[in-house]
């Protein structure tokens, strides 16, 4: 049980620890798909992605208005292999090519909670009972106005420079906004309810959306959801081409330590380490009162990309497998 | 009497097509529409299908990711030759052109229209370029006013998804009503952008006896950007994204690409409005060519359209007809006037086909002592737009000058000309050519000049004998640049030389005798290339003796029919037409819904 606001910020930072925690493995699969195939792996990939980075965004924005201090660097990104950030360490996530493995993790990752599964605030078995404890939490604890103490200009506002798939930021201004977002992130992300397909096309008025565990869950099946498909009937719809000959066959959880020292190899993934800390970094200012630093980042998140997929077209040895961005935790 | 097919039949899914469907399908009508090309990418997999196309393509001309049919054919660049005076006319593309000068832009005909490969500018018009005839004496006056257009130009800002600041564009008379911001904020100016501010702002260049203080002016685009939360009384403003991938094109990205293609669809097309449309009783046929407009017995109105349905490979389908209410023609000003012409509908006053106008764009490059960042970004995210009207449009064409983004790209086939220099005239390899390279291509700055030209009775399409793969004519071209154009190409050339002067650049521009659009003026030679901007054959007017349409784009000959489209433009101005011809769409629309007995909205 939370039952202090300051046990409150801490289970926020640990949400912002989490969400981030997806992004790196989401994003070696996506970039390993290439430009010209999988193109509908890709973009699920990518929508999936958008929307992490929305849930970071609302996390930072829930702990900014408790008058929290964001954290995302070094201290608190996980170093890969990792089991999610407080999780029941009941599976590991790896930095993998888009791959069969890589998807039962991804849907691990988003397993909507079971009907009737408790609340849990630490050693959560999936990522919507933590919610559920944190909105618990919120609910009990933000009912006292004098604990939204945050400063607004911390916060980062909707239709600005940040802008995210199929969802927008909320500004945080006391319990009711912060339900709103943490509601958009469980609602995004792992579903509710038994439901496949998620709140947005109702917000939206747009093409329907699906929950990220079932959009993994459809890349898995190669076979797409269709309006009145259950968990339990699986997807009904088309087939999804799934070319895995196609993917850049990127070795398991690369480290920079792969390459000998001095090697143009070791240069570029050390480069590519640089760029993922100025990223952080950027990302730590934007959340710390600079929201508009949050453009100058996405220099950085292409910069990124290019040099990931650079390393992604380098083989490491006769077994055809390539290298791969390291995402070291910055020292 | 017998029930229409549909309330309202649309020729043409391009912008105005699209739109006029859009509006009308929102008010509950039934509407129809019929485009020629394929549906290209109406689907994100058929989008990036032509994405591939496009990169797969050796020669990436506007129309190289888009596919090529016998049946709708359209015209290339790379079908644009030198013609000889008095010798045979130019066929070995879609259009037959008989000259003097080549016609040299090009279009599409595909769901989405040449939205599809436009470049996004969204410039409106001047005040002063409804009135030319009035102020000038030349080129004649529009039947409307900026003031009657300005309300449509912020609907069309906002369907066409405009990212500029208002500040920006407030110059030569442009007026705003108070308190009116655009959807979304300016896309940022590149460094280059900056540079030339830094160097040039406030810096007069002298021209007809004048000096005009230098504006690098930030270009309103059709592209999203950064919404801004005070648009539309502050509900703000949502871009719009790709069709079938509402996630994707959110924002530029920065791809470099936006001719011929947008990857991410953060550049408006038509499709998008096209996928609007279909929330409505809206239907779309594609592969569907029009081919008559058929007439009643008294010749006062349309009683349908035939159109030819085709499916590449197999022989065309017999013609179908179907009626409506209304009829709107949305091709463009050459479809457009050729099926008037094949009907021998809407022409009581001989103009439909003649005033062809396109802005001749003419280019001259340049070498930055520093470099400038070329080929980062959209292709041109500022302008010139300080000599887009004054006293000398008496005597000579008025322009703008797009500045380039991407170096010398076209105007000498940067960056591949580069290479082949390195290479085979200075002898570099390797590193060497790397380091090479790197010093040059970043240096290299371009200007486009867009023209305006007059209205001629002379420059005008016509019916060619010759067929498409359907039977049908194709288009006969006579084109020529007056002295009035040439004059204008001359101050172009002009201001080109004392900008890069200012610049500190080293001129690199080179037209010959040789190229397609090389026209000489008191003993200089000057070379165009198209816009691709297809304007005036259709004109619009208050007199049915000397016009097509009147103000609402209505046919003075059919009462129920509307030819819409660029081809209404009475003159051509300076600014790219797309957002002109959008608003043009929307007062149509409204006239239309008036018509059908709608309450206007």
């Amino acid at each position: 049980m939370i039952d202090t606001p300051k046990a409150l910020r801490e289970h926020l930072q640990t949400a912002i620890e989490i969400e981030w925690s997806t992004i790196p493995p989401y994003l070696c699969a996506l970039w390993s798909l290439g430009d010209e195939h999988n193109r509908e792996a890709a973009a699920c990939i990518r929508d999936v992605v958008m929307e992490e980075m929305l849930h970071l965004t609302l996390a930072a924005n829930v702990l900014n208005a408790l008058g929290g201090d964001p954290r995302i660097d070094g201290s608190t990104v996980p170093r890969y292999p990792a089991s999610l950030p407080h999780s029941d360490r009941s599976f590991t996530v790896s930095l993998q090519r888009f791959c069969p493995e890589a998807l039962e993790t991804f849907r691990c990752i988003e397993r909507p909670a079971l009907i009737g599964a408790p609340p849990q605030d630490d050693h959560y078995a999936t990522i919507a009972q933590f919610y559920e404890a944190v909105m618990e939490a919120v609910d009990r604890i933000g009912a006292d106005p004098g604990v939204w103490t945050g400063h607004e200009s911390r916060q980062v506002a909707p239709n600005t420079q940040y802008y995210g798939g199929g969802g927008d930021a909320v500004v945080v201004r006391g319990r009711e906004s912060a339900l709103e977002a943490l509601t958009l992130i469980v609602d995004e992300g792992e579903g509710f309810d038994g439901s496949v397909f998620d709140g947005d096309h109702e917000i939206l008025g747009e093409a329907e959306e699906l929950a990220h565990y079932f959009r993994f869950d459809e890349l898995a099946r190669g076979r797409r959801y269709v309006r009145g498909d259950t968990p339990s009937s699986g997807p009904s719809g088309p087939p999804i081409m799934v070319d895995y000959d196609a993917v850049l066959p990127m070795r398991p959880d690369p480290r920079v330590d792969d390459h000998p020292r001095g090697s143009e190899l070791r240069a570029m993934a050390e480069e590519c380490d640089a760029t993922y800390a100025r990223l952080l970094a950027g990302l730590q200012a934007a959340f710390t009162g600079a929201p508009g630093g949050l453009e100058a980042s996405v220099r950085d998140m292409w910069a990124l990309e290019y040099q990931a997929v650079a390393l992604m077209h380098v083989p490491l040895g006769d077994d055809g497998e390539t290298a791969g961005p390291p995402f070291t935790p910055p020292a | 009497m017998t029930v229409a097919d549909y309330d309202v039949v649309v020729m043409g899914a391009g912008p105005a097509g699209a739109l006029v469907a859009a509006e009308l399908g929102a008010a509950g009508r039934s509407v129809l529409v019929l485009e020629a090309g394929p549906a290209a990418g109406r689907t994100w997999a058929d989008y990036q299908a032509n994405v591939d196309h496009y990169l797969a393509a050796a020669v990436k001309v506007p129309n190289s990711p888009y596919a090529t049919s016998g049946d709708a054919p359209y015209p290339s660049v790379l079908d644009v030759v030198p013609l000889t005076p008095g010798g045979p006319p130019s066929d070995g593309g879609y259009f037959v052109q008989e000259g003097p000068l080549p016609f040299a832009s090009d279009y599409l005909r595909s769901a989405g229209g040449t939205t599809m490969h436009w470049l996004g500018t969204c410039l409106r018009m001047l005040p002063a370029d409804f009135e030319m005839g009035a102020r000038y004496g030349v080129g004649g006056d529009w039947p409307l006013g900026y003031d009657e257009l300005e309300p449509y130009y912020e609907r069309a800002e906002r369907e066409l998804g405009v990212a500029a600041e208002v500040a920006d564009q407030e110059y030569l008379g442009l007026r705003f009503r108070d308190g009116y911001v655009y959807p979304m904020h300016r896309i940022p100016p590149s460094y280059g952008d900056r540079r030339f501010a830094e160097l040039l702002d406030g810096v007069p260049v002298h021209l007809d006896g004048a000096d005009v203080p230098i504006v690098v002016s930030n270009t309103p685009q059709a592209r999203n950007g950064v919404p801004n939360p005070a648009y539309d009384g502050g509900r703000g403003f949502e871009p719009v994204g790709a069709v079938g991938n509402p996630h994707s094109g959110l924002r530029c990205e920065g791809n470099s690409s936006c001719i011929p293609i947008c990857p991410a669809q953060a550049k408006y097309n038509a499709l998008k409005t096209l996928h609007r449309a279909q929330r409505g009783p809206v239907e779309v046929r594609t592969q569907a060519v029009v081919s008559r407009v058929v007439l009643s017995p008294d010749r006062r109105s349309v009683r349908a359209l035939e159109y030819i349905p085709y499916d590449d490979g197999s022989p065309p389908g017999a013609p179908e007809r179907v009626t409506a209410e209304l009829f709107v023609l949305a091709g463009n000003a050459i479809e457009n006037a050729k099926l008037l012409l094949m009907s021998g509908a809407a022409n009581g006053s001989d103009q439909v086909g003649r005033n062809l106008m396109d802005h001749p764009f003419m280019m001259c490059w340049a070498l930055m002592p520093e470099s400038i960042g070329a080929f980062r970004g959209p292709s041109s995210t500022a302008g010139l737009e300080m000599l887009r009207d004054g006293p000398f449009r008496r005597r000579r064409a008025a322009f703008r000058a797009e500045i380039a983004n991407w170096g010398w790209d076209f105007a000498a086939f940067a960056p591949y000309a580069d290479v082949e220099e390195g290479v085979h005239a200075r002898g570099l390899s390797g590193e060497a050519l790397r380091s090479w390279l790197a010093r040059r291509i970043p240096r290299q700055i371009r200007l486009g000049f867009l023209l305006e030209q007059l209205p001629l009775r002379s420059n005008r399409v016509t019916l060619d004998r010759r067929t498409d793969g359907l039977g049908l004519p194709r288009p006969h071209i006579a084109y020529d640049l007056d002295t009035y154009t040439r004059r204008g190409m001359a101050a172009a050339r002009e201001c080109a030389t004392q900008v890069f002067s200012l610049l500190g650049a080293s001129d690199a521009t080179a037209y010959g005798p040789t190229d397609a659009g090389y026209v000489t003026l008191d003993g200089n030679g000057y070379t165009y290339h198209g816009s691709g901007h297809l304007v005036g054959t259709h004109r619009m007017g208050d007199d049915p003796a000397t016009s097509v349409v009147d103000d609402r784009q209505r046919s003075w000959d059919h009462e129920n029919l509307y030819v819409v489209g660029a081809g209404s433009s009475p003159t051509i101005a300076t600014s790219n037409p797309t957002l002109t011809l959008t608003a043009l769409a929307l007062r149509a629309a409204d006239g239309m819904l008036a018509d059908l007995g709608e309450e206007r909205p």
